[in-house]
């Protein structure tokens, strides 16, 4: 029992300092087992925690506790928790050494707030990241949208440019630009796909299509592309797949032309093969392989991981033509359509692209139109054109006005009117019986929508059932949807060509 | 005599208290993060007008995120105050009128002053739209990395207690 004693002693001897100071502040006695302080002077000058005493003081009645202050005198530092007791002729001070307790408890908070700190700050890292693809998105988005008008002027002007006597040369050089229109107008479309896929405005549509005409469209096409480029072409289609499907087809097309462009463009000498089985067939559901194979130069490792990245990191990867979107709009489709695209490849040995689909069977087949309804429709159709159709060409943009007009007027069959006003639409459908309006969406005064929505609710039988073909620069899928619901029958997207828009009067004047 | 004042810093972890006082009294900065445990007093004379000066004694707080559980034994005493938090971490500043309730009510509204640090963080827009967002005024931007306004700072400071008891 003595030794425990004599041990304690020992201990808090060590680990304690006690000083007796007057009310003055001077110090009376200093054990100096932890510091050095001189009798007589004042505790103040000693360290400035005890800086205005005489405040401290009075700031509290008989005894008064401090944690945790780090004193430090020379080259002794100690962390102590320090009380006050208010004695008869002063104050005596106990300074408890507690470093090695508090250097513990030091560790264990640096863990804790850096890990807090780390995981705010990858927050607002994260945060500030989506904000900005959303913002570029946005105005890639908006971007290519207002690209959409000057676009389409360029492609009517060299187009009927194109139908005007010119010199070979010129000829050659028109060529040249048509060229380039056309390139450009690709990227646009590719630029606001891979912009709509990302932010989520993309719908896939669900539909009933012809998938083995979809075959022969894409086995035609690319037979002849890549014979063009000294190369060969196989189709291998599984004759098990069914006639007809349901899913997206435009979106199915955009993806396997985007491999095959790609295996195109990658591929120098050897054969292009596409590859259709059909995996598994459950009731009215049916899961197909897709397979777009190459013996092209191949793709390193290190590539395949990025290259269905965002355009801006595949830039560097690209030694052939264009930014190199096609294969992040296959990516981000064919994600859109439930499934992930997967590639195997080998440098100087080639690539294959392939994806697992899952589509509908509908139970209903497409039939198709008997040869004698369509012989009486193409009888009908030669008929009526003896005589001029009337059309109303409703448009504000003069460059737009002039080009629509002149294509409009070359063709011979058409007795056109011209409108810039909204607001006079009305009045002059009620004037003339026209057999066809075609009028831009956004007008002044009011919306082409709009207008279509008053026409169809016209009293008058005539009036009310006239074909409107809209026009508009909008490409986004749930406005075009809420034009047609606004009566327009179809809806031309801007820019679009002479066949596209002598297509759309053809299909609707009887 | 020389006239002392005691001033505390308080404020969430990590804003910078300890680098402000740093720079202040040693010039110097660090960017090795070191948490504050308990309390760091430090002594500075600063010269207010050419035959005016004060000795600060600045008590350098462990930081919190709760400033409820700040030790009332630190802060007796105190003749003013001053407000961290750090600008490029909104969990610093999202409660700030709360955090300045707490800090006015615990120090018996002896003069505070509010300091947004690490402006080297950020840009200038966003640190202006911050500041009108959250509608913080009375204000010091700071960077104790770059010295950006710090003697500024505790020399307005000592203005504000040198008169005040």
């Amino acid at each position: 029992m003595a030794m425990i004693e004599k041990y304690k002693t020992e201990h808090l001897a060590k680990n304690f300092q006690f000083v007796l100071v007057d009310k003055q502040g001077n110090v009376a006695e200093s054990d100096n087992t932890l510091f050095n302080i001189d009798v007589d002077s004042q505790i103040q000058d000693w360290h400035p925690f005890f800086e205005n005493f005489s405040d401290l003081l009075s700031s509290f009645k008989d005894k008064l506790h401090i944690d945790c202050v780090h004193l430090d005198s020379g080259n002794t530092q100690y962390i102590t928790d320090i009380d006050f007791e208010k004695k008869l002729d002063g104050m005596l001070i106990k300074v408890h050494n507690l470093t090695s307790y508090y250097d513990n408890f030091q560790t264990m908070a640096q863990s804790r707030n850096e890990s807090a700190i780390a995981s705010e700050l990858i927050i607002i890292k994260n945060k500030e990241f989506e904000e900005r693809e959303r913002f570029k998105n946005q105005f890639i988005q908006n971007f290519s949208h207002e690209l959409r008008n000057p676009m389409m002027s360029m492609m009517s002007i060299t187009n009927l440019l194109a139908k005007t006597d010119l010199t070979p040369s010129q000829k050659q050089l028109l060529e040249y630009v048509q060229e380039g229109n056309e390139h450009l107008k690709l990227l646009l479309e590719d630029i606001l796909s891979i912009s709509m896929i990302s932010t989520g405005r993309l719908k896939l549509e669900n539909k009933t299509f012809n998938l083995h005409k979809l075959f022969d469209l894409l086995r035609f096409t690319y037979a002849n592309k890549a014979k063009a480029n000294g190369l060969k072409f196989d189709a291998k289609i599984d004759a098990r797949l069914p006639e007809t499907a349901e899913g997206d087809r435009l979106r199915l097309y955009q993806v396997l032309t985007n491999l095959l462009d790609n295996a195109l463009k990658y591929t120098d000498a050897g054969s292009i093969t596409f590859t259709a089985t059909l995996n598994q067939k459950w009731g009215n559901k049916m899961n197909v392989r897709f397979e777009i194979s190459d013996t092209g130069k191949g793709i390193s490792t290190e590539n395949q991981k990025m290259i269905f990245e965002s355009f801006s990191q595949l830039n560097h990867t690209n030694e052939k033509d264009g930014v190199g979107l096609g294969l992040a709009i296959v990516n981000g489709l064919v994600k859109l359509m439930g499934s992930e695209i997967k590639l195997t490849s080998e440098i100087d040995k080639g690539s294959m692209f392939y994806f697992d689909l899952n589509l509908k069977t509908p139970i209903t087949q497409i039939k198709k139109a008997p040869l004698q309804k369509t012989i009486k429709s193409f009888a009908q159709k030669s008929k009526a054109a003896m005589e001029k159709q009337k059309i109303l060409l409703v448009e504000d943009d003069e460059r737009i006005q002039t080009i629509l007009l002149k294509t409009l007027i070359d063709s011979g069959n058409y007795h056109v009117d011209i409108i810039n006003d909204g607001g006079k639409v009305l009045e002059q459908v009620l004037d003339t019986d026209y057999d066809l309006i075609i009028m831009d969406v956004h007008l002044p005064n009011t919306t082409g929508n709009q207008l279509a929505r008053l026409i169809r609710d016209f009293p008058i039988k005539k009036i009310k059932n006239v074909p409107i073909i809209g026009i508009t620069a909008d490409a986004f899928e749930d406005n075009i949807k809420g034009y047609l619901k606004d009566g327009m029958n179809t809806i031309l997207s801007k820019p679009f060509s002479d066949s596209q828009l002598t297509a759309a009067i053809n299909k609707y004047i009887k | 005599m020389q006239k002392s004042k005691k001033i505390v810093l308080v404020g969430h972890f990590g804003v910078g208290k300890t680098s402000l006082i740093r720079r202040f009294v040693k010039n110097e900065f660090s960017n090795n993060y070191q948490v504050t445990i308990g309390v760091h007093i430090t002594k500075k004379e600063v010269q207010i007008e050419a035959d005016k000066s004060i000795n600060l004694i600045i008590w350098d707080l462990e930081g919190t995120d709760d400033l409820r559980t700040m030790r009332p034994s630190y802060l007796m005493g105190s003749h003013g105050a001053i407000f961290v938090f750090d600008v490029s971490r909104p969990s610093t500043f999202q409660n700030l009128n709360e955090d300045l309730a707490l800090v006015n009510d615990r120090l018996n509204k002896v003069p505070l002053l509010v300091v947004g640090n690490k402006i080297d963080l950020v840009n200038k827009e966003d640190l202006d739209s911050l500041l009108q967002e959250h509608q913080i005024s009375n204000h010091f931007l700071t960077s104790a990395k770059e010295g950006t306004a710090v003697d500024s700072l505790f020399t307005k400071m000592a203005k504000m207690v040198y008169g005040h008891d």
